[in-house]
């Protein structure tokens, strides 16, 4: 316990690179979901059979065989990635998975009816999109959003595999310096720090996401006079 | 770069060995992940004092930390409070764990969808609430459940990878440990993709045929 307080500079340290990989792979994670979930719900069939091809296949591999092939892999394919970018790809390529289930489905809950109505004011496609069927999705995505970015935040300690000086990593060496110096392991107090710290912000996004679920899901019970 | 296929055979020994310990570990962790999952969801359901807010917490838990934090934590953390669990078993017990918090929600999600009613019928014929339990709901609730469980199953299965970070030699060890000495990433890599998809699907199929097994109706 008292390995964390005095060491809080690297322990911040660490936190912040947590936060760093959470937030990029989450804006990138965003990006690609909202292309590609938008896109999924577009008739073309071969398009649609792609998308669903790459999800699947994104969210049946084992995570940590998807960042070592990028980590291990990409070198043998003339990439240089550092650590950090190795994860990064690893995890937005799994995220956009996820992250594409959730906007197709979330544009999939709009009733038919929206379009149909938009259609027939003379909306455009793009119009219909940005003014009708988007808003509404929001309702059903931004709590299922907020529930990815708990697990993304969660997967971020892969990046102590690799050697990223994330949380974890910072956890391990402090355990190993401490192992060391007075040769009895902190391992139970350290890692148990390590989880509560998790844990706490895990718990505000969980608490964050179930919040938006009531009060996003409100209007919508209201219309259907429940 | 080219695409060996014969290294892959010669491989094969090794990988099979793998894939052996991960379904050895998996099926294990399948089983008390379940047993926890019946245990604690009747717990949660039938809103038992101090226990089912445990349960809660304990579910909380597991979920808002990352299943390799909880891995360390127990392989390298237990040890040092006197708990001392052998590579195997600490790989068991963390999934485990990890699985049984997911199943006690499916559970407890089962548990829900049982009518009140059949408490009623239950209680006319004089049932005691233990056998109303196991004899009644818990069989309901298994087969409203089951698909999520199922999910629960495959992502445990897939989970079983991390325990490659503590040294377990399953799949991914082993494919981590070939690729440390022979640098053939993408033979190895696609070869243990295939054979967790293959695995998944297995168990997908398993799971299926048990739900046709249960959907069709009684005859005494």
């Amino acid at each position: 316990m008292n390995f964390l307080i005095e060491n809080w500079s690297f322990v911040a340290k660490g936190l912040w690179m947590t936060v760093r990989l959470a937030l990029v792979i989450l804006l990138f994670t965003t990006l690609i979901s909202a292309l590609f979930g938008i896109l999924a719900t577009f008739r073309q069939r071969a398009l649609r059979w792609a998308i669903h091809g790459y999800v699947e296949l994104f969210r049946s591999i084992p995570l940590i065989v998807n960042v070592f092939f990028i980590f291990f892999g990409a070198p043998m394919l003339g990439l240089d990635f550092t650590p950090f970018a190795a994860v990064t790809t690893g995890l937005t390529l799994w995220g956009s998975a996820n992250g594409i289930e959730i906007v197709r489905g979330g544009l999939e809950s709009v009733p038919r009816h929206q379009w149909k109505s938009a259609w027939a004011l003379g909306l455009r496609p793009w119009q219909i999109y940005l003014h009708v069927i988007v808003p509404q999705s929001l309702r059903a995505i931004l709590p299922a959003f907020t529930g990815l970015l708990t697990m993304l935040v969660q997967a971020t300690s892969l990046g102590a595999l690799v050697g990223v000086g994330e949380f974890l990593k910072v956890g391990q060496i402090i355990i190993e310096r401490a192992t060391v110096m007075t040769g009895v392991s902190p391992a139970f107090s350290v890692y148990g720090m390590v989880l509560l710290v998790y844990f706490v912000i895990c718990s505000a996004l969980s608490w964050l996401s179930r919040y938006l679920e009531r009060r996003l899901g409100r209007p919508a019970m209201r219309a259907k006079g429940v | 770069m080219d695409f060996d296929v014969n290294y892959l055979l010669a491989q094969w020994p090794a990988l099979f060995a793998g894939l052996l310990m991960t379904l050895r570990v998996s099926l294990l962790a399948i089983g008390f992940s379940l047993l926890i999952g019946v245990l604690g969801g009747g717990v949660r359901a039938l809103r038992v004092p101090l226990l089912g807010p445990a349960v809660a917490l304990y579910v909380e838990v597991i979920r808002n930390t990352p299943i390799l934090v909880q891995l360390f934590f127990i392989f390298y953390g237990l040890p040092a409070i006197g708990l001392e669990l052998s590579l195997f078993w600490s790989g068991v017990l963390c999934l485990s764990l990890w699985a049984g918090a997911y199943q006690v929600e499916n559970v407890r999600g089962g548990l829900a969808t049982v009518e009140w009613g059949m408490h009623e019928a239950a209680f006319a014929l004089s049932l005691r609430p233990w056998h109303y339990f196991c004899l009644i709901a818990l069989p309901i609730a298994f087969r409203t459940s089951l698909p999520a469980m199922l999910n629960t199953a495959i992502s445990l299965l897939k989970n079983s990878s991390y325990l490659q970070a503590i040294g377990l030699a399953e799949l991914t060890f082993v494919a981590v440990d070939r690729i440390a000495t022979d640098f053939r990433a993408l033979e190895m890599f696609s070869a243990i993709c295939v054979l967790y998809l293959a695995l998944v699907a297995l168990l997908a199929l398993a799971a299926g045929r048990l739900a046709a097994h249960l959907q069709r109706p009684f005859r005494p």
